[in-house]
């Protein structure tokens, strides 16, 4: 059955994306075709889990490059990918009380977006990463 | 047989280990030294010890070293397991078998058992263990020597600074 | 205060020299991430939000000038010209990298700084008394037992891998500045009957986080000579029976609380008596001389001999207003006539509760080297302590602090706000708190306002670790997260000085902006119900939480 754009509320698309933090500096990093990049406007992101999953799992086998990689959820504001969860937000723009330290200070469409966006959602990968 | 390096006089080496560690659910061998978990050792040790066999004990990190304590004389040496190299107990436990109970022979650290606890180990009165890192007693000596003086007196009996300072005073 | 000997100085080089060794095995992959992170968590380094932050050890808040001019060449040379201090008077840097955290560490150790022990699961920074030294009301300087805590904690190797953390206060005087009831071990020295000299009394099992609990004391009056084995004896029953199968049930107010108080003592009871009796307990215990080492090693301070009142100072109080409020909110009377204990507070509205800059940190070096005896102290409440300006110098101090940005008059009123740095720098956080903080310093930045209002101690965690000490202030308030958006939830009552008890819940969680709007709103009921001489956690005792709780809801029905 044919779904018509009219009838159907529009459904904010989440794609998958891959972090962590650089094991030398403690930089926060975003996964893009094997490399890690340090703007979240450079991030790779993935439509299929599968395919996340599987960079994750590459991202892991880093252990000396980097720590605890984990996935996060991005969503798309007109055209410019932002992390879903406040957390991840924070991770990518810096202290919000600082404007002046931090990834924000670069400034650009995706700074911008992320600084402005509203409504978030719980990050599953706060909650893992609270361990022992 | 384990990979094990022991404490003594010229520092940390590797030895043969001579202990067969006996499965609970397994048959104790009919020679040998045997190292028997704690309940095995109060079905059978008493009868291999008076047959004159060398008898160790494995205590996980929730079996009381009390319970064992009143046997010691009949045990040649104790194991104790660290299911993970973050959990304490069995600092507390070996610590307990040296300065409580006077346990005298081998004390040794099995299970999770890593390179940079080694010195806390060594302090509280272990005096052979089985790394499950792929360590080497080269190693082990070094991360034993990293510490020239110590704080507190544990069960190694190192003169912790408080009394070299005690010494220095009364001897100027 | 205590000068490291040849012995202390070496064990900083000793853990320096490990730390690099330990660093250099995990960037070679010779130990995992989950091997390394208890390590380097023993050493104070926590992976954050957005690079490592270090937790520099500032063993019971005390510095002197030397080491706070350290603290601002590192913070300015390896971190961004700013550090943080903490509720556990110990320093924060945020910005830190792995790799050059040996090199901090072996600037630290030059003069006798260090980060070991400020976190992992192992006994932490032993606090005492900001107003050690210099409190008329103490019987005893906590830090000589702080110190000899310190030592005899330091990688002790039975208690170095412990359920969880393990925090120890020691006060000295019948007022209780250190939240004894809140800590793990709660000290507190006191006088003996007839012959029995100093003793401490034992409070064990006190904590914040998601059950909180006041300690309860569980042994009145321990002579002083036994304290190091009676504390062994505590650590030793929890390291064996403390949980160990779910973080958020592992620390000892747990144990305690399952046990009951009276259980709990008898088994310490019974593991010390053995101790005593095989002849371990005196092993442990330092001699009464190393106890005098110590207490020397601290040095006396040469006060001088000075009227009770001073002219300079009266003068300065009659003339300038803004110098007669400082004097009012951030100067304490001094055990020594002519002396008093300055406050300066890190709570500018607006700015960053507990910030100091490198700059800041290097003007307040200067100040405790010229007017303080070079003393100069971390306060749980976030911030510092001068403790022994002579009242002629109390304007100096007070122009010199202008001058620098660190002179607001407002030690206890509402803008004194403790905050932790939460979900602007924190991984653990659910929430911000920082931004809150300033949103509710900002409408009480006039200081007649905030005088007015009076005593009110506003504490902010932006999770239910509670860093912040929410659950201990006469306003608490809890970040939480609510389907992913920063709400808070706030709290009346609180106390963690002697009047130790945990704040009521006002209501629903609100969301961010409308937190420092309640807050207003709380003040408001307060102003109009209160009688004379009543704080606003006095009121709050006497009316209790409806009015309040009206006030902020009303809108809602």
């Amino acid at each position: 059955m044919e779904a018509r754009m009219s009838d159907v509320p529009a459904k904010p698309v989440l794609l998958k994306a891959v972090t962590g933090n650089r094991l030398a500096d403690g930089e926060v990093v975003f996964w893009n075709r094997g490399a890690w990049r340090e703007r979240f406007a450079d991030i790779e992101l993935f439509e299929d889990p599968a395919e996340a999953e599987a960079a994750l799992g590459e991202a892991k086998a880093q252990p000396t490059v980097i720590v605890d990689p984990y996935l996060i959820d991005v969503r798309i504001d007109d055209g410019v990918p932002i992390p879903v969860a406040y957390r991840e937000r924070v991770r990518a723009l810096g202290p919000t009380i600082h404007p002046d330290m931090g990834k924000q200070t670069e400034g650009g469409a995706v700074i911008d977006a992320i600084a402005h966006a509203s409504g978030a959602a719980r990050s599953a990968g706060r909650i893992k990463l609270i361990k022992r | 047989m384990l990979k094990l390096i022991k404490l003594d006089q010229g520092g940390p080496a590797w030895v043969e280990d001579s202990y067969f560690d006996v499965p609970d659910e397994e048959p104790t061998p009919g020679q040998g030294d045997v190292l028997l978990s704690f309940a095995r050792f109060v079905e059978e040790g008493e009868a291999l010890a008076a047959a004159g066999r060398k008898v160790g004990v494995r205590l996980n990190a929730d079996e009381p070293v009390e319970a064992l304590a009143p046997h010691l004389d009949r045990v040649a040496m104790v194991a104790l397991v660290f299911p993970k190299f973050r959990d304490g107990r069995q600092y507390s436990q070996a610590t307990l078998l040296r300065m409580r109970y006077g346990y005298a022979g081998e004390l040794r650290a099995v299970g999770d058992v890593l390179l940079e606890q080694g010195r806390f180990m060594a302090r509280c009165g272990f005096d052979a263990f089985a790394p499950a890192d792929g360590t080497g007693p080269e190693d082990w000596a070094g991360a034993l020597a990293r510490y020239r003086h110590v704080y507190q007196t544990a069960a190694d009996r190192r003169e912790p600074n408080f009394a070299l300072r005690l010494q220095a005073a009364e001897g100027a | 205060m205590y000068r490291y000997d040849a012995l202390d100085a070496e064990m900083l080089a000793d853990r320096t020299a490990e730390f690099r060794t330990q660093v250099r095995r995990r960037v070679a992959g010779e130990i995992t991430e989950e091997q390394f992170k208890p390590l380097r968590l023993m050493n104070g380094l926590y992976l954050q939000l957005h690079a490592y932050m270090l937790r520099i050890a500032i063993p019971y808040g005390a510095l002197n000038s030397a080491k706070l001019h350290r603290l601002a060449h590192v913070s300015r040379t390896w971190d961004r010209g700013y550090g943080h201090f903490t509720t556990r008077t110990n320093l924060q840097l945020h910005w830190i990298k792995l790799k050059d955290a040996p090199d901090i560490l072996a600037s630290l150790a030059e003069v006798g700084l260090h980060s070991i022990q400020t976190s992992g699961n192992c006994i932490r920074n032993v606090t005492a008394d900001p107003y050690a030294g210099a409190a008329a009301d103490e019987v005893d300087d906590p830090r000589v037992w702080s110190e000899a805590i310190r030592q005899w904690s330091t990688f002790h190797p039975e208690f170095s891998f412990l359920p969880r953390k393990f925090k120890i206060a020691v006060g000295a005087a019948p007022d209780d500045r250190t939240a004894a009831r809140i800590y793990d071990i709660g000290l507190k020295l006191r006088r003996g009957r007839g012959e029995e000299g100093l003793g401490f009394e034992v409070m064990v099992g006190g904590g914040l986080g998601r059950t909180p609990y006041l300690g309860p004391t569980i042994r009145e009056f321990l002579p002083t000579r036994h304290l190091l084995s009676y504390l062994a004896a505590i650590l030793r029953v929890y390291n064996r029976y403390g949980r160990r199968d779910n973080i958020w049930k592992a620390r000892i107010k747990i144990l305690v609380a399952s046990l009951g108080a009276e259980e709990f003592a008898r088994q310490v009871e019974a593991e010390w008596k053995a101790m005593v009796e095989t002849g371990e307990a005196a092993g442990i215990d330092v001699p009464e001389a190393e106890v005098a080492r110590i207490r020397q090693a601290f040095g006396e301070v040469p006060f001088e001999d000075r009227p009770a009142a001073s002219a300079a100072f009266e003068a300065a109080r009659a003339g300038d207003p803004a110098f007669a409020r400082f004097v009012r909110h951030n100067v304490l009377p001094h055990k020594v006539p002519g002396y008093a204990i300055v406050t300066v507070s890190l709570k500018a509205p607006g700015e960053v509760p507990g910030d100091c800059s490198s700059d800041q940190m290097d003007a307040l070096a200067d100040l405790a080297a010229r007017y303080s005896f070079d003393e100069i102290r971390v306060h749980y409440e976030q911030n510092m302590v001068l403790p022994h300006v002579a009242l002629d110098d109390v304007p100096a101090v007070y122009a010199e602090l202008q001058r620098i940005g660190l002179s607001t008059p407002n030690v206890g009123l509402a803008s004194d706000i403790i905050a932790c740095p939460g979900l602007d720098y924190c991984t653990l956080a659910n929430a911000r708190a920082i931004p809150i903080a300033q949103d509710i310093a900002k409408r009480f930045a006039d200081p007649a306002v905030a005088e007015d209002v009076g005593e009110l101690r506003i504490k902010i965690s932006g999770c239910i670790n509670a860093c912040g000490h929410h659950h201990v202030g006469h306003i608490g308030i809890l970040g939480v997260d609510k389907k992913g958006e920063e709400f808070y939830q706030l709290t009346l009552g609180g106390s963690g000085l002697e009047d130790a008890r945990l704040g009521e819940i006002l209501g629903p969680a609100l969301p961010a902006p409308r937190v420092a709007e309640a807050v207003d709103a709380l003040v408001d009921t307060y102003m109009r119900e209160r009688a004379e001489g009543e704080r606003f956690v006095d009121t709050y005792r006497r009316i209790g939480l409806a009015p309040f709780k009206a006030a902020v809801y009303a809108e809602a029905h």
